[in-house]
């Protein structure tokens, strides 16, 4: 059993998490939501971006460029079984 | 031993992390102050064209009853002038905001509202053309049922006293049934507090609470005060627990500096 070592980062753990239980949601909810500096997630978004696990959605709100994320179904399931993974391991750990 | 009460505490913190996405849903769903707002800006509106019809319809009939011919006619014409710019108005903010570009105007006061925030969204219900009609159809039943029994409420054919309670009926089965139809899972369980509040005001009266107006506009009163006051309460509500949502959010998102800027 190998824990998806992109995933297992805390931060990118918690962008994952966030996506999890929305439609989608924009770079300035995730920067204010996780409190990282707007480099530091766009490093992140990247990494996830380029495992396939988000969805990119650049558009414009009047004159403001926004950029929103969505969790692909590859991200979906490879979260899951990343907590699948995690509580297996969780219980090696007890018995 | 220390070991041991680290493990356990990663555990819980491990744990925890699994509750982001039910805060996040949480949050999302209760970010009602975009339909309050909506809610005001309709009512307002709503309020602004009946005052103007209705002063110019007086002003006419005024006229015409006291054989100014002249007053009369100003007053209709100026209510005909009134009606077109309103028709016109109606026309250009379905132009806008209405066919392809629904949603737009949420959209535009919610990105006002919670620019700060950022914007984070549930999955639209999904709108099939079986759905949509439906929709529009248990909508014109619901308006003419209401609009009726305010009415007969008018006119005394049901006891003003009863007005509210008779409502209740279709009222509070159909806000329900919108939610979980048309609103749900954008909009939180929440939004079910203005039918609950709505069918407890109406149980209230029955008991013989006084809780009615008895004035030759009480049905008129009787009906929309509760209706739009429960719902403002309800969004209100909506909007407080959104904040405690978030700070819950955030509780569980926010990382240590080191932790926060590794990679």
């Amino acid at each position: 059993m190998e824990i998806d070592k992109i995933i297992h980062e805390p931060a990118r753990l918690r962008i994952m998490m966030i996506l999890a239980g929305l439609e989608e949601a924009d770079f300035t909810f995730l920067v204010t939501t996780l409190d990282l500096t707007r480099g530091n997630l766009n490093r992140h978004m990247e990494k996830l971006e380029s495992a396939g696990y988000l969805k990119v959605k650049r558009s414009f709100k009047g004159k403001v460029r926004n950029t929103s994320y969505q969790l692909t179904q590859k991200g979906s399931d490879a979260l899951a079984r990343y907590w699948e993974d995690i509580d297996a391991v969780r219980r090696l750990g007890k018995s | 031993m220390r070991s041991k009460q680290n493990n356990k505490s990663q555990n819980q913190g491990m744990e925890k992390l699994k509750e982001i996405p039910k805060w996040t849903r949480r949050y999302t769903q209760n970010r009602t102050l975009t339909i309050l707002a909506l809610m005001v800006m309709l009512g307002l509106f709503s309020m602004c064209i009946a005052a103007l019809v209705g002063f110019l319809l007086a002003l006419a009939f005024a006229g015409f009853r006291k054989g100014n011919i002249i007053l009369g006619c100003v007053g209709i014409a100026v209510l005909a002038a009134v009606l077109a710019a309103i028709v016109k108005f109606c026309i250009f903010m379905y132009a806008k905001f209405g066919g392809k570009n629904k949603g737009l105007l949420d959209q535009i006061i919610d990105h006002r509202i919670y620019s700060r925030e950022g914007t984070a969204s549930m999955p639209i219900p999904e709108a099939t053309k079986k759905k949509k009609w439906l929709e529009i159809t248990v909508t014109i039943v619901w308006g003419t049922l209401f609009l009726g029994t305010m009415y007969l409420g008018m006119v005394n054919y049901i006891p003003v006293k009863y007005v509210q309670p008779i409502s209740a009926l279709y009222c509070v089965p159909y806000m329900v049934l919108g939610w979980y139809f048309w609103r749900s899972p954008r909009t939180g369980p929440i939004f079910l507090l203005n039918p609950t509040l709505y069918a407890i005001h109406a149980i209230l009266i029955l008991a013989g609470v006084p809780i009615f107006f008895k004035s030759s506009f009480g049905a008129v009163l009787n009906m929309s005060l509760p209706m739009l006051g429960y719902g403002y309460l309800t969004f209100i509500i909506g909007h407080l627990y959104s904040r405690y949502a978030l700070k819950k959010l955030k509780g569980l998102t926010h990382l240590e500096g080191d932790t926060a800027n590794g990679d």
